[in-house]
C-alpha cells in the first residue's frame, strides 16, 4: 500500500487553485470581460480618492510647505485661506516666548486680479516675510527673492492663462495696482479656484482691501531645539491675546477638514468612490455567480468523489482573488497613468501607500464579500443528486 | 484465526430501510436490505425502474442516509448524520462510476484524473505512476492530454472507470454505466470495468437494465418492492437469458 497522505490545508489549496484558474480561463471572453469591469470599477473608487488625496494636499500644501512648528492665528480661524488681520507686533510677542526659535508673519488675504484683456478673477494673496518662508517649493522661471521688490509678484504656472501673464516681465493689476511678474511657481494648486499669487507682506497689504499697514494673518514661528510643543504652544496661548496658536499638523487638519466637511464636497467624493466598489462587487458576485451556476454539476460530481465542502469553497475564494486581483491590478495601473497624467493638471490624481494598500485591502475584503452567494450555492449542494444526472 | 475460505467482507448492510417523504405519503422504497460482499466480488444489481436501484447505490456509496439499518464499510461503521465523515469515506474507499462519464469540461483527462488522486492523498509521484500504469490498461495513452469533448462516449466513460479505480478504492459503484452507449461499446466498457475491478481487488456494484450484461458478474441481485434477491448462479442464468430475450 501506497502511504496515504491525508489532504492538508496545501495540499487542497494546490488542487483548488488549479481547478480554480482552469474553470475561470475555459470561457475567455467573460474572464476579460469581469476583469475589465472591475478595473473600470476600482479605477472609479481609486480616481475618486485620489481625487480627494490630491484635494487634502492641495489645501494643506502652504502649511506644510512653510516648514514651521506654529501658527499664530486670529481665533475661530476656519482655514489657511481665510485669514484673519492679527497686529504685525503679535510676531515680537510670540517670538518673545520662552521657548520660540524664531517668529516671522505671513499674510494671506482676497484681492481682485484684472487680465490684461479687463476681465476681473479672485486671487489668494499670500504675502511673505524676510525669510520667505512659505514660499512656493519649486520655480520654473526667477529667484523668489524678487518678491521684495516693489510691485513683484510670483505666480504659478497652472494659472498662466488664467491670470493673461505667461513671462517673467508681464503685467497685470491687482485692485487697480500695477504688478510685474518676477517669477514663476511651478505646482502651487488652489482649491478655491482663486490662484495663489506670492508676494511681500509690505506689497500684500497694499492689495488687500480688508488688511491695514500693520496687520497680517499668521505668525508663524519655529521652537527651540528639544522644546516641549505643547508647553510652547500653551506658554503663548497665556500670554498673547486674542489669538488661537495651532501647530502646523493641527492647522493643516482644520483647514482640510473645513474644505472637506463644512463644503460638503468630502462627502461627496467619498459616496462616489463607495459607489465605485459597489459596482465592482455587484459584477464580481454576478460573474462568480453565473460560472459556479454553470458548474453546480461539476462542484456535485466533486463533492461525491470525495472532495470536501471547504475544497470547493477554496475553489471559489481563488476565483474570487484572482478576477479581483487582477482587476484591481488592471484599476491600479490605469490610476496610476490618470495620476501621472494630471500631475501637472489644478486638479491631480495622488496618493499614499497607506491609501493605497488601504483601498487595495479593502477591496478585495469586497472580492471576498462578493463569493458569498455563489458559496452559498455550493453549500446547497447535495451529492447524490449526481446520480439523477 | 481467520477462516480461509469465507474471507471478511468488505461491504456489509444491515437491516436498510429507506423511505421517502413523511406524513400520509411515505414512499417505502427499501425494506429491509441485507446484503455482504467481500474482495474482488462483482455484482450486478438489477430491477424495473423506480424499484429503488439508485436509492441503495447512493446509500452503499455514503451519498444517502438510510431510514434505519446500518451499513460497514471495512471495519467501520459509517456514521451518516456526519457529513464530512462521509466524504471522507467517498475519498478514500469509494469509486462511482455514472451514467455520463461526468469529467470536468475545463480540464484534460490528465488533470481530471490527477486531481482526483491527489484529493485521496496520493503523492504528485504516486499518481503519476499510477496514471502511466492505468492509461496503458484502459487504452487511453493517446487521450491523455485531450479535453473530454474531444473523446468519444466509451473513452469518456473508460476514463470514468479509471477515475474511480485510480485512488485504490475497495469499492467501486457504477449506476448505468453504459446506458448513454451502443451495445458493442457497452459490453467492452462493462467488461474493462470487470476485469479491472478483478485486479484492483475491489468489490464492484454495477446497476444495469441490459440483461445481456448479467452472465458477466458473480452475483445477481434483484429489487423489486422494497425487496432486495439474490437470483441464481450465473451459468444457470446465461441459458435463462439466452432462450428468454
Ligand atoms: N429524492 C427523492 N424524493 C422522493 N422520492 C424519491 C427520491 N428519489 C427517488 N425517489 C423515489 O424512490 C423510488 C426509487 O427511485 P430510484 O431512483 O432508486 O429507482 P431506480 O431503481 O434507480 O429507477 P431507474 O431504473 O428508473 O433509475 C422511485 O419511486 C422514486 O420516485
Ligand atoms: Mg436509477
Amino acid at each position: 500500500m501506497p502511504t496515504r497522505l491525508t489532504t492538508g490545508f496545501a495540499a487542497s489549496q494546490s488542487i483548488a487553485s488549479v481547478i480554480a484558474t482552469k474553470m475561470l480561463s475555459h470561457n475567455r471572453s467573460r474572464f476579460f470581460m469581469t476583469i475589465v469591469g472591475i478595473a473600470i470599477a476600482f479605477f472609479l473608487a481609486a480616481a475618486q480618492i485620489g481625487l480627494l488625496v490630491g484635494w487634502i494636499n492641495t489645501n494643506s500644501a502652504i502649511i506644510n510647505n512653510t516648514g514651521v512648528d506654529i501658527w499664530v492665528t486670529a481665533e475661530q480661524t476656519a482655514t489657511f485661506d481665510y485669514g484673519t488681520p492679527i497686529p504685525r507686533h503679535r510676531v515680537q510677542q510670540v517670538a518673545s516666548v520662552p521657548g520660540i526659535n524664531w517668529a516671522e508673519g505671513m499674510l494671506v488675504g482676497w484681492a481682485t486680479w484684472r487680465h490684461p484683456n479687463g476681465k476681473p478673477i479672485n486671487v489668494e494673496i499670500v504675502g511673505l516675510d524676510k525669510s520667505l518662508a512659505g514660499k512656493p517649493a519649486q520655480m520654473l522661471a526667477g529667484d523668489p527673492e524678487i518678491i521684495k521688490q516693489p510691485e513683484t509678484v510670483i505666480v504659478d504656472e497652472l494659472f498662466r492663462d488664467l491670470l493673461g501673464v505667461w513671462e517673467i516681465g508681464d503685467e497685470a493689476e491687482i485692485q487697480g495696482k500695477r504688478v510685474i511678474v518676477g517669477g514663476i511657481s511651478q505646482g502651487v494648486r488652489t482649491f478655491t479656484a482663486a490662484p495663489f499669487v506670492f508676494t511681500s507682506i509690505k506689497n500684500a497689504v497694499t492689495y488687500t482691501p480688508f488688511y491695514r499697514e500693520d496687520e497680517i494673518s499668521y505668525v508663524i514661528a519655529r521652537i527651540e531645539a528639544g522644546a516641549d510643543i505643547q508647553a510652547v504652544k500653551s506658554r503663548i496661548q497665556r500670554e498673547v491675546s486674542n489669538v488661537e496658536v495651532l501647530t502646523t499638523a493641527e492647522f493643516a487638519e482644520r483647514s482640510v477638514k473645513y474644505w472637506m466637511l463644512e463644503t460638503g464636497v468630502g462627502i461627496t467624493v467619498i459616496i462616489t468612490g463607495i459607489l465605485g466598489l459597489l459596482v465592482g462587487i455587484v459584477i464580481m458576485s454576478q460573474t462568480l455567480f453565473a460560472i459556479t451556476q454553470d458548474h453546480l454539476a461539476n462542484y456535485a460530481t466533486l463533492l461525491a468523489l470525495g472532495f470536501h465542502q471547504n475544497t470547493l469553497r477554496l475553489i471559489v475564494l481563488t476565483q474570487s482573488l484572482t478576477l479581483g486581483g487582477l482587476g484591481i491590478a488592471v484599476g491600479a495601473a490605469l490610476f496610476a497613468v490618470a495620476a501621472k497624467a494630471s500631475a501637472r493638471t489644478p486638479i491631480p490624481l495622488e496618493t499614499t501607500t497607506a491609501v493605497s494598500v488601504g483601498l487595495i485591502l479593502f477591496s478585495l475584503l469586497f472580492c471576498i464579500g462578493a463569493s458569498w452567494f455563489s458559496i452559498r450555492a455550493i453549500f446547497k449542494l447535495d451529492p447524490v443528486s449526481v446520480f439523477h444526472g | 484465526m481467520k477462516p480461509i475460505t469465507k474471507p471478511e467482507p468488505v461491504l456489509v448492510c444491515r437491516g436498510i430501510c429507506k423511505s421517502y417523504g413523511s406524513g400520509d405519503i411515505v414512499e417505502r422504497v427499501l425494506k429491509r436490505v441485507d446484503l455482504e460482499f467481500s474482495r474482488g466480488q462483482a455484482s450486478v444489481l438489477i430491477g424495473p425502474s423506480g424499484s429503488g436501484k439508485t436509492t441503495l447505490l447512493s446509500i452503499l456509496g455514503c451519498l444517502l442516509a438510510p431510514t434505519e439499518g446500518e451499513l460497514v464499510i471495512g471495519n467501520g461503521m459509517v456514521d451518516f448524520t456526519n457529513k464530512s465523515s462521509l466524504t471522507e469515506v467517498r475519498r478514500q474507499k469509494l469509486g462511482f462510476i455514472f451514467q455520463h462519464a461526468q469529467l470536468l469540461p475545463f480540464m484534460t483527462i490528465q488533470d481530471n484524473l490527477a486531481i482526483i488522486g491527489r484529493n485521496a492523498g496520493m503523492t504528485a509521484a504516486d499518481v503519476d505512476q499510477r496514471l502511466d500504469n492505468l492509461l496503458d490498461r484502459l487504452q487511453l495513452k493517446p487521450m491523455r492530454h485531450k479535453l473530454p469533448s474531444q473523446l468519444s462516449g466509451g473513452q469518456r466513460q473508460r476514463v470514468a472507470i479509471l477515475r474511480a479505480l485510480l485512488h485504490r478504492p475497495s469499492i467501486v459503484l457504477a449506476d448505468e454505466p453504459t446506458a448513454a452507449l451502443d451495445w458493442n461499446t457497452g459490453k467492452t466498457v462493462v467488461e474493462l470495468l470487470l476485469e479491472q475491478a478483478r485486479l484492483e481487488q475491489a468489490v464492484l456494484v454495477v446497476v444495469t437494465h441490459d440483461t445481456r450484461m448479467l452472465p458477466l458478474f458473480d452475483r445477481i441481485l434483484s429489487i423489486a418492492d422494497g425487496i432486495l434477491t439474490e437470483q441464481y448462479q450465473t451459468a444457470a442464468l446465461e441459458n435463462t437469458f439466452y432462450t428468454h430475450s
